[in-house]
């Protein structure tokens, strides 16, 4: 059928809308993200201000940064909707994986928006600068889609258990570390300047990272969201 | 009741052996006291458990997604509290082993050792998902999607990581099987090593059809109560 293909589009981009316009009215995820981000950059700033640390360690740092930045925002996508009740008429209105792939697309618009904000500000109190603008973007813009596509479905997992605080994290660590290990590969390749054959391995690595979590999550997501 | 016999005289013949006999030092691996690589009779078996109960617990897992049958959700649980044993186990036994002969009790680029590593951490995940949700069906349909999520993730860390991070395994790849796959230990290495590690798997099926008859007991149990 055609026409469901053309409403499936339009319906997740649907969901995507609709969060972004409650989030413009709440602005709790951006809040926490950003001010995270700031508050972790600006402890790390502090903290090696005298030192000269290397690029290697500052690449390990970024994403440091944006791992735990993630972390203390992203869960809200769903526990959101869980508290206020509105999960249940989302569910009655759409099947999971529009759901899935709306919540997916907010949460890369999120993390796209805080590295948006975060990376000049790194930049600048760091004092360090990718030699290679390309593989920097690309780098982190394939570990942002890996970062929203393999924790989308943890949100969804935590939004039903009645402690939430920690365990967020707790289940995303072990599940993102592949993802960590390759991005920041990439970004000190970037930093340290170096060609695109030496990003070959953990770009594949990142971009068979992103297709599997995300089809795997979309493909379990319906057990954990029609509980 | 035989098993347990079975397993009593044949754990003590297992740990008589292994410190009677002649170490299983080759003269390849010439680190270290002589008497240090009685560890591998005992710590490989328990790895191998470990890795077993984490496949077992997988595979129930998926099952239970398939049928809803309560009856797999408690394999998998139990199936992890053994795994969760024998992976610490393992753990402590190899990091003695590592300081003996390479100097230091951990080392983060040895691939084994994170991804006996991150293993812990998966269990740590699992149990804590499992305690933060009160009700046993969702709490079942929950842990079997993240136990699915974090095997694809181990999966990555253990197969493709390797490759691109300069992991190096500083485990002998010969000590069990030469790469023509021929069995390549002494004879009486040979013997010990693989009753230790028939032992080991039979303690593992012990204790797990009694956690299990245990568990179904007292969900029995539960159920008269509430009648």
């Amino acid at each position: 059928m055609p026409i469901q293909s053309v409403s499936w589009v339009s319906k997740t981009l649907a969901v995507t809308r609709k969060d972004i316009v409650s989030e413009f009215r709440t602005r709790y995820a951006v809040n926490a993200i950003v001010m995270f981000a700031l508050v972790t950059l600006t402890v790390i700033s502090f903290a090696i201000g005298l030192l000269s640390p290397s690029k290697e360690i500052l690449s390990a740092l970024f994403w440091v940064i944006l791992f735990f930045a993630a972390m203390s925002g992203l869960a809200q996508a769903f526990i959101k909707e869980e508290e206020s009740g509105t999960a249940m008429i989302l569910r009655l209105s759409c099947a999971g994986s529009i759901v899935f792939f709306g919540k997916m697309l907010f949460n890369l618009l999120l993390l796209i928006t805080l590295s948006i904000l975060i990376v000049p500000l790194f930049i600048v109190f760091l004092k360090i600068s990718p030699a290679d603008w390309i593989i920097f973007t690309g780098g982190v813009l394939m570990g942002l889609i890996g970062l929203s596509g393999a924790t989308t479905i943890i949100a969804a997992i935590v939004s039903k258990a009645s402690v939430k605080g920690a365990l967020f994290t707790v289940l995303s660590f072990p599940v993102l570390l592949p993802l960590l290990v390759a991005a920041i590969e990439i970004t000190r390749v970037s930093f340290t300047g170096g060609s695109f054959a030496d990003i070959s391995a953990p770009f594949q690595l990142l971009v068979a990272y992103d297709v599997i979590m995300i089809t795997l999550s979309s493909m379990l997501f319906d057990f954990v969201w029609r509980l | 009741m035989w098993w347990k016999i079975i397993i009593f005289f044949g754990m003590s013949a297992v740990i008589v052996a292994a410190f009677l006999t002649a170490s299983p030092m080759r003269a390849a691996d010439s680190l270290g006291p002589v008497d240090a690589y009685r560890i591998f009779y005992f710590h490989v078996p328990q790895a191998w458990v470990a890795s077993l109960a984490f496949l077992i617990s997988m595979i129930y897992s998926i099952r239970f997604l398939k049928t809803k049958n309560m009856e797999y959700d408690t394999k998998a649980l139990t199936a992890n509290k053994l795994g969760v044993m024998f992976a610490v186990v393992a753990t402590v036994t190899g990091s003695i082993f590592a300081k003996m002969t390479w100097g230091e009790f951990w080392n983060w680029s040895e691939i084994r050792e994170v991804s006996i590593f991150i293993l812990l951490l998966i269990y740590g995940g699992y149990f804590a998902l499992r305690s933060a949700v009160s009700d046993p069906d969702t709490r079942a349909n929950l842990s079997a999607v993240i136990s699915i999520i974090f095997a694809v993730a181990a999966l990555f860390l253990i197969f493709v990581l390797p490759r691109i991070y300069g992991l190096f395994s500083q485990h002998p790849s010969d000590s069990i099987l030469n790469e023509s796959g021929q069995i390549t230990m002494g004879a009486t290495v040979r013997i010990i090593f693989f009753s230790s590690l028939i032992m080991f798997t039979a303690l593992f099926f012990w204790v797990y059809n009694l956690s299990v008859r245990v568990a179904r007991l007292s969900a029995n149990l539960l159920l008269e109560n509430k009648k």
